[in-house]
């Protein structure tokens, strides 16, 4: 995992590039690789391509990038991990190519000379990399299919450039930070900037799973290479299967996922709660043959001998399997000493991700490199509540919502009986008007705004441009298409495809990539996808995690399964509401009121800032 | 492929350059080989015209739309419609529907200073092409708009190969008393309605450039609504004795103006692109403009010529000041303007947004 960058004068107008922007763009990522720091740059300066190395695999100078091909005619900088690359190494050494290092980078340019863009099918991973082809004059870029790591570019018609961060590719100097409305108008509605907008017009995410091809007429439009509704489309054509089959089935899938994740020339860690996804995980670790695997948990000093604490349950965990277990105290003192930093590392704005700041900070401090985590595990598995709620507001709200401005009349009269009730919700008022379909209920869950709402709290004019340019319903719906049919693959893909992908995969890229951690996550791969989306396409909502839970050939106990869920709880809300750096919330009568979430006054916090 | 647009043969002016620009690229390049041209102004005779090219007679307001309809089902059939005009994308969206073949849409940059009407809002998500002037014009446009950034590619102005280095030319340095004289000019349209291209600064930064310097002559090319104004500037500047206004000249004579000058100076902000500074570098120039609009463009960011904030009086004097002590660039870097980069970009960008080439949009 590592820090990547590059600009490509594509334009026959453009000036040679300045290698000197290019290494303020890799220095603002220096803690995402503080192993090494490699450059490249072609004969005649029209593309240069940058890197900033943790060493997890190789760990030789071989292993340095930009790495080149042995003819010199390709150059590739890759951040994360091909999983796979061992496998693919054999089949191209059966087919006559000749490695010269043990890296995965290297599988990456003897694979390109074999497929050329269509590399990306056989890779298995979380990556994000740009490959120059000097004989076609072209970059490819890609990113693997769930978006895991990120790739933000920024074309302004001559020249393109992109990198790892946003705030990298802005501390180059040349592009323009004009606010893009639509991303203020996603962050404010979700929580977290959906891609592939970001907060800045002129910087864009490549979109996950795509790969976009460069040359001199320009970036061409991102191809789709994977889709995750697709393997859920494909899923529900399956026939259902009974619990041992399943049990079989979603233990050898798993077990090869979590076998995959642990190819490292480095001590791979894990990040515990005492939830299933991890617990589970750590299960697996060990089936896999691991044999000293440190654990991390993370306890806050406020949530001491509460039911929110997680110390207890994963302690628990981790004795049943045996692993060198830290668990780390969190204060008050501590966040407040660190908040400045934290800021200076979110990437983008996110009402999430210092959990796993912490977290992160906790695992390097015990000399961790790489760490497993339970990441996706809720998306994959049919976790959240949202599987069952979205289901039932569309059955319910669906007909009603047909009915012409019944939407509208409904939330300006709920909107305004808030004054005598104001217990209620502020959503509730939009269940009419959104509840009716599968991307409107899907805002209503996640939404930490309405749309309706946003001129309230940001500039009018710059919200309503927001939106037009979002159009948050089109945005939502479009992630998932048309291909599910069922409400559990609909919800899934919606999970998947924005919350796991915009918010929780993004921040813990930002938040893990501060302290220089790899955070591996073997619940969020392609292949288990394809494996496991049939499997909980057959069971009844809610029972995924039991399929989950009893994958370890040391099942996890019951205890641990039929805990309800905390919402990874944590007390940094209350801390972030007392600190005396994040009060702008207090200046709006509507986020001041006690019964305000706090997740409205953390993301107006971070818009007015 | 039918192109609609308000001039190109038979017509002056920057838009009516750059389309015979395009539509000689056009019709040298593979990607379309016959053009018929539909104008809304300017009346062309076959030796104005390239091969490949057929011009339509102009057309005004009301009979645009019939014409263009008649041009679309009777001249045809055609594989693209080009649209060289904002105001005229919704009728050529129309068209392109009507005849089932892309739209393109070229973009020049004082009509996309928006904001958009509903009816060029929908033109423009039916064009699988747009080409704008210069970066500051795309990137603004993309403000604007409804389309994704990678339907939106840059085809800068080119510059024509009768620009080149020489010598003052005598009849100028005669006609206008130039003898002894340094020389700063500026050439463009003397607009009431735009006051863009900076004429006033620079008239305003004229007492103190001439006070060590009282040979300094600021040489205005081009005339305009403006004019007078200007010229009442100046006498308010007390520097009216060091500024000559030429009014509109010849195109022959154009070259020749610029081999007079000893620093040409457009410190604009509403360019959408400046040929004029490509003209000046190939004269052998280091223009001085504006650092927010097209003009960055022209300049290529400082390696043509100077960029600077054009709201600043002190960054201008001190640019003028510069290249009359002889800070030169590079007169060889603004060759990458010459017409066949130019017909080759957009040969390329034919054929993989309108063409058979290999996709990329």
């Amino acid at each position: 995992m590592c820090g990547i960058a590059g600009i490509y004068g594509y334009h026959y107008a453009a000036n040679p590039i300045d290698i000197a922007e290019l290494r303020r763009i890799r220095q603002r990522m220096a803690a995402r690789g503080p192993d090494g720091a490699g450059e490249w740059c072609s004969d005649d300066r029209r593309v240069g391509l940058m890197h900033r190395r943790l060493a997890i695999i190789d760990l030789s100078e071989r292993g340095a990038q930009p790495m080149a091909s042995a003819d010199g005619k390709t150059v590739v900088t890759c951040n994360g991990e091909i999983y796979n690359y061992r496998e693919l190494r054999r089949e191209l050494e059966a087919k006559g190519h000749i490695f010269r290092t043990e890296t995965d980078t290297e599988v990456l340019l003897q694979l390109y000379a074999a497929k050329g863009p269509k590399m990306v099918d056989d890779l298995r991973g979380m990556f994000a990399f740009a490959l120059w082809d000097g004989e076609r004059r072209g970059l490819l870029l890609a990113r693997d299919p769930y978006g895991i790591k990120p790739l933000y570019y920024a074309d302004d018609g001559w020249t393109l450039r992109f990198a790892s961060q946003v705030k990298a590719l802005l501390a180059g100097g040349k592009i323009s930070a004009v606010p893009e409305p639509a991303g203020w108008a996603g962050f404010l509605l979700f929580g977290c900037v959906p891609e592939p907008f970001t907060i800045y017009q002129e910087i864009r995410a490549v979109p996950a799973g795509t790969t976009m091809w460069v040359d001199a007429r320009g970036p061409a439009a991102p191809a789709r290479y994977f889709s995750i509704p697709d393997v859920f489309s494909s899923a529900e054509g399956q026939r259902p299967a009974r619990w041992p089959e399943l049990q079989g089935r979603a233990r050898a899938a798993l077990l090869d996922s979590v076998r995959h994740h642990l190819v490292a020339d480095v001590p791979i860690g894990a990040f515990l709660s005492s939830g299933v996804d991890s617990g589970s995980l750590l299960g697996l670790m060990r089936d896999a043959g691991q044999e000293e695997i440190h654990t991390v948990t993370l306890a806050y000093e406020d949530f001491r001998g509460r039911r929110e604490d997680e110390a207890a349950g994963a302690a628990l965990t981790a004795a049943g399997y045996g692993s060198m277990h830290t668990t780390r105290v969190v204060t008050e003192g501590e966040f407040r000493d660190d908040l400045p930093q934290i800021f200076d590392a979110m990437d983008q704005p996110t009402i999430d991700g210092i959990n796993t700041w912490f977290a992160s900070k906790a695992a390097r401090e015990l000399g961790l490199k790489a760490v497993v985590s339970g990441l996706g595990g809720d998306e994959l598995f049919a976790g959240y509540p949202s599987f069952r709620d979205i289901p039932r507001w569309v059955r319910w709200a669906g007909l009603p919502s047909r009915i012409p401005f019944l939407g509208d009349v409904a939330r300006h009269l709920i909107a305004g009986s808030r004054r005598f009730a104001p217990l209620l919700h502020p959503k509730t008022a939009g269940l009419l008007k959104y509840g009716g379909t599968y991307a409107g209920a899907y805002l209503l869950r996640r939404g930490v705004f309405m749309p309706w709402e946003l001129g309230k709290v940001m500039d009018r004019e710059f919200m309503a441009e927001g939106i037009r340019r979002l159009d948050p319903i089109g945005l939502t719906g479009a992630s998932v298409g048309p291909s599910p049919r069922t409400p559990l693959a609909k919800v899934a893909s919606f999970e998947a495809c924005l919350y796991l992908r915009n918010q929780l995969l993004r921040d813990t890229d930002w938040a893990s990539m501060a302290h220089s951690l790899e955070v591996r996550v073997p619940l969020v791969d392609s292949r288990l996808l394809k494996d496991i989306a049939p499997l909980v396409l057959s069971l009844p909502t809610g029972a995924g995690k039991r399929l989950l839970a009893a994958s370890p050939s040391t099942a996890l106990p019951d205890s641990v399964v039929d805990r309800p869920k905390t919402g990874f709880e944590t007390p940094i809300h209350d801390w972030l509401q007392r600190d005396d750096r994040t009060q702008a919330w207090r200046r709006m009568p509507e986020l001041a009121s006690a019964t305000c979430p706090w997740a409205r006054r953390w993301a107006y916090q971070l818009a007015a800032a | 492929m039918l192109a609609l647009l308000s001039d190109a043969y038979g017509s002056d002016g920057g838009i009516a350059r750059y389309n015979r620009d395009l539509l000689t690229a056009l019709t040298s390049s593979d990607g379309a080989r016959r053009v018929v041209v539909l104008p809304r102004h300017g009346h062309a005779g076959p030796s104005d015209l390239p091969a490949g090219v057929w011009q339509l007679k102009p057309r005004g307001k009301l009979g645009y739309v019939p014409a263009a309809m008649r041009a679309a089902m009777r001249n045809g059939p055609f594989d693209a419609v080009f649209c060289g005009h904002l105001h005229l994308a919704p009728l050529a969206a129309i068209v392109t529907r009507l005849i089932k073949a892309p739209l393109w849409l070229q973009l020049h940059g004082q009509e996309a200073k928006g904001p958009l009407t509903r009816a060029q809002m929908w033109a423009v998500k039916q064009a699988a092409l747009v080409t704008a002037v210069s970066r500051h014009t795309r990137q603004h446009f993309l403000r604007l708009a409804p389309i994704e950034p990678h339907r939106v590619r840059v085809l800068p102005n080119t510059v024509a190969n009768s620009f080149m280095p020489g010598s003052a030319p005598g009849y100028l340095v005669e006609r206008h008393g130039l003898h002894g004289k340094q020389i700063l000019l500026t050439v463009g349209r003397l607009a009431a309605d735009e006051r863009g291209k900076g004429h006033d600064r620079v008239i305003r930064a004229l007492p103190a450039l001439a006070a060590g310097n009282p040979d300094l002559v600021y040489l205005v090319v081009g005339d305009g609504g403006d004019r007078a104004r200007l010229e009442e500037l100046a006498r308010q500047a007390g520097c009216a004795g060091h500024v000559r206004f030429t009014g509109r000249v010849a195109a022959a004579e154009l070259a020749d103006y610029y081999r007079l000058a000893t620093v040409f100076v457009m410190p604009s902000n509403q360019e959408g692109f400046g040929i004029v500074f490509l003209e000046a570098a190939a004269s052998g120039l280091t223009p001085i403009g504006g650092n927010c609009d097209g003009s960055s463009d022209a300049l290529a960011d400082g390696v043509i010529g100077i960029a600077i904030d054009p709201e600043s009086q002190d960054q201008l004097i001190a640019a003028i000041r510069r290249v009359l002590s002889g800070d030169r660039r590079d007169p060889a870097q603004v060759q990458r303007f010459r017409f066949d980069n130019f017909a080759r970009h957009l040969g390329a960008l034919v054929d993989a947004h309108l063409g058979s080439g290999p996709a990329a949009a």
